[in-house]
This record gives C-alpha cells, sequence and structure tokens, in this order.
C-alpha cells in the first residue's frame, strides 16, 4: 500500500475554466457568418434554455460571448454561428469539423418560457439577430402544440447576409410559423419585401396580446418598439436580447453594465418594461 | 469569538514583524520616495504604520493587478488558482471596507475562487490612522457601514500598540510577538484614538448615504456631468487608485515557447474609451458609452448609487485616491456630490 506524502491541498473550483467541445459540423453561412454544431468532449451534456450563451474560446486568442443558436429540445448537440470581427472571432471561424473549441456556460438568463407558453408569438430578428433567436425559433417550432400562433419576421442589408438558408427555405413554406423577410439593399435575383425590417408590420396582423421577442443591431429596438406601441403591445409583453461586452459572463468584470444591470446576469433577455426606465439601455 | 485586547510595548513591535515575517508572506505599508505602498517586506524597519495613504489600495494583495485564471497548453486547460497564505498588516479602515465590499462582489451570484481563495488565506491587520491625507473624507461617506472583515486590528499609543485580536486567523498572531493582556485603560484609549481621528478629514460630505444616492440618481441627465468630466482624459487613474472598483479585462497571454500561455485578467477601468465597445463586423462598431460625460457619470453613480442596496451604503470608502491622484482634478467625489447636494 503506498502512502501520499503530498500534503492534502484544497481545490478550489474555477468559474473561469472552460470545458472542451468537439465541433461535428462547420459551415460557412455567409462571407462573415460561421455556423458550428458543438459536442461536448467531457461526457456531460450542455443543459441550456432558448436565448441563454455561452464564453467561446481559443486558448491564445480569448473569449467572447456568443448566444446558443439551437433548441435546447434538440439535445446531441449544439450549435452557434460566430461573426468574424476580431482577434477572437477571427481564430473560431478559422476552426473547421474535428477540431476543439472550448466553452464556459450556459450563461444568464434566456426567454421566460413559462411566460411564452399558450401565447400568440412573433420574433422580430435583425441581421445575426437571427442567430440566438433561433433557439427560441426552434423549439416552438419542436413543440408547436404549446404555443398559439407564431410569427417570424427577419430582415438583412442584403440578400447574401441571410443565415440559416436550409431553416428560411423550410419557414417559407411551413404552415407552423407566418415567416415575413425583408432586405435594405436587393439584388437582381431578390423578388421579396425591400425595406427595414418596419415595412413587414404591413404584412400581416399583430394581435396586441401577442408576446414579441426582438434581437438586432442597436439601432434596430426603438424603431420596433414604436411599432408595438401603435399596435398596442404592452410593454410587459416585449422581450429584448442585448449585445453588450461581456467579457467575463458571470456578472463580474463590468462591460456589459446598463446603468445597475449586468447584461450577461440580469440579461442577455430583458423585459422591455424592467429596463426601459434605464437610461444606457436603447439609443 | 469574542475580541481581545492585548498590549505591546514600542520596543517588541520590530521582532513581532520578524515573527510575522518568518511565519508567512508579510505585505504591509512602506516609503517609496515621498509616498507610501503596500509592498512584501523584508526587514521590520521599512513597515510605516505612520502613512498617510498608499498609492494604490492593499487590495491588490488579494485582487492583483494581473492575475491569471487559466493556464493552457496543447492539451488543454488547467485551473491558475494557487492561493499563498499572507498577512496584509497596517491596512486603514476605509481599505477594510472596501475589502469587504470585494468580499461580497466577487462571493454573490457567481463565487469567483480566483478572487476567494486568496482572500482566505490572507489574514488582515487593520491599524489606525496616524496622519490624515490631504484629500480624505472617510470621517463623514457611509457612516452606516463599518469594517467587519479584519482579523486584528492594532492601535498605536504613545507607549507601544493596542493589538485588538477578532478571528481565530488573528489569534495566531499573538504567537509571532511578545503580548501581554491590555488593560482597561490601553483600550479605552485606542478605542479613543480611533474615534478621535474619524473628524479629521480635510474633506466632508455633508448629507447622509440615502439622500445622497437618490439625489445623484435623480441627476443622471444633469448638464453637470458634461461640465465636469470637459477636462477628464479618460485614462482610468480614478478607476486604477479606487480601492472598491473591481473591473477587470480578460486577455490570453502566449508563452515565449508559443505553445503554451496564460487566460490572464488585469484591472480595467470604465473611464477608458474602449470600455464597452463591441464590435460589430465590417469595421463598424457601437461604443456603448461613447461620450466622456456617460463614462464620467458611470463611474460616480457606481460609488454614489448603483451598488447601495447591496453594500448597505455607498461603494466610495472616501480614500481620496482619485481626488488627489486625478490630474486636471475633477475626480473628487465630495466635490461632486456636494455640487448635486447643492444644485
Amino acid at each position: 500500500m503506498s502512502v501520499s506524502i503530498r500534503s492534502e491541498e484544497t481545490t478550489y473550483p474555477n468559474i473561469f475554466m472552460p470545458r472542451p467541445a468537439e465541433i461535428v459540423h462547420a459551415r460557412q453561412d455567409t462571407a462573415m457568418e460561421k455556423h458550428f454544431t458543438l459536442k461536448m468532449m467531457d461526457g456531460e451534456p450542455m443543459i441550456f434554455e432558448p436565448g441563454q450563451m455561452l464564453e467561446v474560446s481559443v486558448f491564445g486568442f480569448g473569449e467572447i460571448p456568443i448566444g446558443f443558436a439551437s433548441s435546447p429540445t434538440r439535445t446531441q448537440s449544439f450549435d452557434i454561428v460566430v461573426r468574424k470581427v476580431g482577434r477572437v472571432s477571427g481564430a473560431v471561424t478559422a476552426l473547421e469539423r474535428g477540431q476543439t473549441l472550448y466553452v464556459r456556460g450556459p450563461l444568464g438568463h434566456g426567454f421566460p418560457m413559462d411566460k411564452l407558453r399558450g401565447q400568440d408569438i412573433l420574433v422580430v430578428a435583425g441581421g445575426i439577430g437571427l442567430c440566438p433567436t433561433r433557439s427560441l425559433i426552434l423549439y416552438i417550432l419542436d413543440r408547436r402544440s404549446e404555443f398559439k400562433n407564431f410569427s417570424l419576421f427577419f430582415g438583412v442589408k442584403s440578400p447574401q447576409e441571410q443565415l440559416f438558408l436550409d431553416d428560411l427555405a423550410l419557414w417559407r413554406k411551413s404552415t407552423d410559423v407566418k415567416f415575413y423577410e425583408t432586405v435594405d439593399r436587393p439584388d437582381d435575383k431578390w423578388k421579396g419585401n425591400v425595406g427595414v425590417i418596419t415595412t413587414l408590420f404591413r404584412k400581416t396582423q399583430i394581435d396586441p396580446g401577442t408576446r414579441v421577442i426582438i434581437c438586432g443591431p442597436p439601432i434596430m429596438y426603438k424603431f420596433v418598439i414604436a411599432e408595438l406601441d401603435g399596435i398596442g403591445v404592452s410593454r410587459n409583453n416585449i422581450y429584448v436580447d442585448l449585445e453588450r461586452r461581456m467579457k467575463c459572463g458571470i456578472g463580474k468584470c463590468g462591460h456589459c453594465q446598463i446603468n445597475d444591470e449586468y447584461v450577461c446576469l440580469d440579461g442577455p433577455v430583458f423585459c422591455f418594461k424592467d429596463i426601459e426606465h434605464l437610461e444606457e439601455a436603447f439609443r | 469569538m469574542n475580541t481581545k485586547s492585548y498590549f505591546l510595548e514600542e520596543t517588541a513591535f520590530d521582532s513581532f514583524v520578524e515573527g510575522m515575517m518568518k511565519a508567512t508572506a508579510l505585505y504591509a505599508p512602506i516609503a517609496k520616495k515621498h509616498c507610501f505602498v503596500f509592498a512584501p517586506i523584508s526587514s521590520p524597519k521599512e513597515v510605516r504604520l505612520d502613512y498617510d495613504v498608499t498609492i494604490l489600495p492593499p487590495k491588490k494583495v488579494i485582487f492583483p493587478v494581473h492575475q491569471d485564471l487559466v493556464s493552457f497548453g496543447p492539451g488543454g486547460g488547467a485551473s491558475a488558482i494557487r492561493p499563498e497564505p499572507r498577512i496584509l498588516f497596517g491596512v486603514h479602515f476605509y481599505d477594510i471596507k472596501a475589502i469587504d465590499m470585494l468580499d461580497l462582489l466577487f462571493r454573490e451570484n457567481n463565487k469567483d475562487w480566483n478572487y476567494l481563495a486568496q482572500r482566505e488565506n490572507t489574514t488582515i491587520v487593520g491599524s489606525n490612522i496616524q496622519r490624515v491625507s490631504k484629500r480624505a473624507f472617510w470621517g463623514t461617506v457611509g457612516k452606516g457601514v463599518k469594517p467587519h472583515g479584519h482579523d486584528a486590528f492594532i492601535t498605536k499609543l504613545p507607549k507601544g500598540y493596542v493589538l485588538e485580536v477578532l478571528t481565530a486567523k488573528g489569534e495566531r498572531l499573538l504567537s509571532y510577538g511578545k503580548f501581554e493582556s491590555a488593560t482597561d485603560a490601553q483600550v479605552t484609549e485606542a478605542r479613543k484614538v480611533n474615534e478621535d481621528a474619524m473628524d479629521k478629514c480635510p474633506e466632508k460630505l455633508t448629507h447622509g448615504s440615502h439622500e445622497i444616492a437618490a439625489k445623484v440618481r435623480a441627476a443622471f441627465k444633469s448638464k453637470l456631468w458634461e461640465e465636469f468630466s470637459r477636462t477628464c482624459f479618460s485614462c482610468g487613474t480614478c478607476n486604477i487608485v479606487c480601492p472598491t472598483c473591481y473591473c477587470f479585462d480578460v486577455q490570453d497571454c502566449w508563452n515565449l515557447d508559443q505553445v503554451s500561455g496564460r487566460r490572464t485578467r488585469t484591472w480595467d477601468g470604465c473611464l477608458l474609451e474602449d470600455f464597452a465597445k463591441v464590435s460589430l463586423g465590417a469595421g463598424a462598431t457601437e461604443n456603448f458609452r461613447d461620450a466622456r460625460s456617460q463614462r464620467y457619470r458611470h463611474r460616480l453613480m457606481r460609488k454614489a448609487t448603483y451598488l447601495n442596496d447591496k453594500l448597505g451604503g455607498p461603494a466610495c470608502v472616501g480614500c481620496g485616491r482619485c481626488s488627489a491622484q486625478c490630474v486636471p482634478d475633477i475626480a473628487d467625489p465630495v466635490r461632486i456630490i456636494e455640487s448635486i447636494m447643492e444644485g
């Protein structure tokens, strides 16, 4: 029998320690965005809520906050979409199938599913705002009977910026979702709606009792909310998924603060009513 | 445990410091040119309990400027939490209050053992304020919040020191020096020394924390922020010298071998221009606090209002470091708060 001569060490849990995830699928969706399907390598499944997020990293380059782009109803793997904008996202998007990404999460608060079930739902997604909202969209489609009317507005600057082309093709034909799309700047092939995302409100009737989820570039929110005010949607029923510089993801580092709220901890999904009074929340 | 007080003769002080040094790494205030800093001690003669204020707060002993969180190599990552037993000696009460706040903030919601492990391994010994710094206002800020995270407190009397022992960690200090039980007269004298110090600050707030918090929050859209911040350099000095600031950035650094490295956190400051800036792609960016005045306001809101409910008072302890070290001299919380209260 061997006797340990090492003194007993206390091991402290390290909240910054990421877990390895294998890239089981990688596809360049647009010129800037790459779509990854990941599987945890340590055998522990990734259990998350739609709208929650991860810190995604490549050692030697750093971490970035990324929302889940798939639904937790699909348990074998999960998706993220990364736009190449800088050093870390450049290193992430250079990876291919079979390589390893490191992730910490799930982090933050996602969409309030209890308040969305049994209701009419409208998702308004601008650009890569479709990535985190896809976690909710797929969830609703997978559990369609739990929700009433489901509408989806999706807007991008140009047709080349459309993501999830396979999904879009399905949604256009689907009777489970009323799907409306628009582009700001059409090309020769584009036959759909032209204009900013708010022009889609003229295409359909939104019931004032609808629960509305908004995610898009910072400038988009106030225009969509103005439309919803016009329809008479209660600000209690509007949920916004916000972007900020969520460096640590655990409510410590301070970068993502809106006044006294930490987006990474209290959000990234907020009820609009809860934060509309915060001066730093919207432009 | 009940507080117990002990007396140390003036002549026995150096051997007490030596005893602590031999037992564990000892950090204490020392002179650096015309200022003071907390630093590891190599001789008892270096210790300057008569300091007024240190350049950086003693939080750096627990929450260092640069700290490795995770180390990495080709095989993956490994935790870098490796606390070292330390004694942090000679901390003024306002800096103890600040450490109490950090303890709470790193513990709440998600426990950050990168901070808490070193905190658990640190014995904190407070000391009375023998000299008052030029911009101090600790006598009038957050008066309802008392320091509580220290293990012992030492007070200088004319002929020696009274050491008040507050925890088991503090009790261990007794074995390092020749202590005797303090007399009632000595305990009373020490208490009076600390009480008398409270009136000696050159700067004073004239209103209570609740009143200040409400009025400062209500002044969010005031023109004052723009006026005050007109000469701000956005240098972040006010953040870096603040004992209650704890914002940080996380960056990966390669080792020289270029195959291994560290994920490291470094103090950051909300006054710095790119603190809240994100990239949107294709060269576009969004800075959520673009204007200098917004960043300037955020710091003061954070000190005077945002954290008050959690902390039981303001996230400012009145050390005066930001006031003294701001080059254009616009960071002084007393001046900002007093103008809002008068307005």
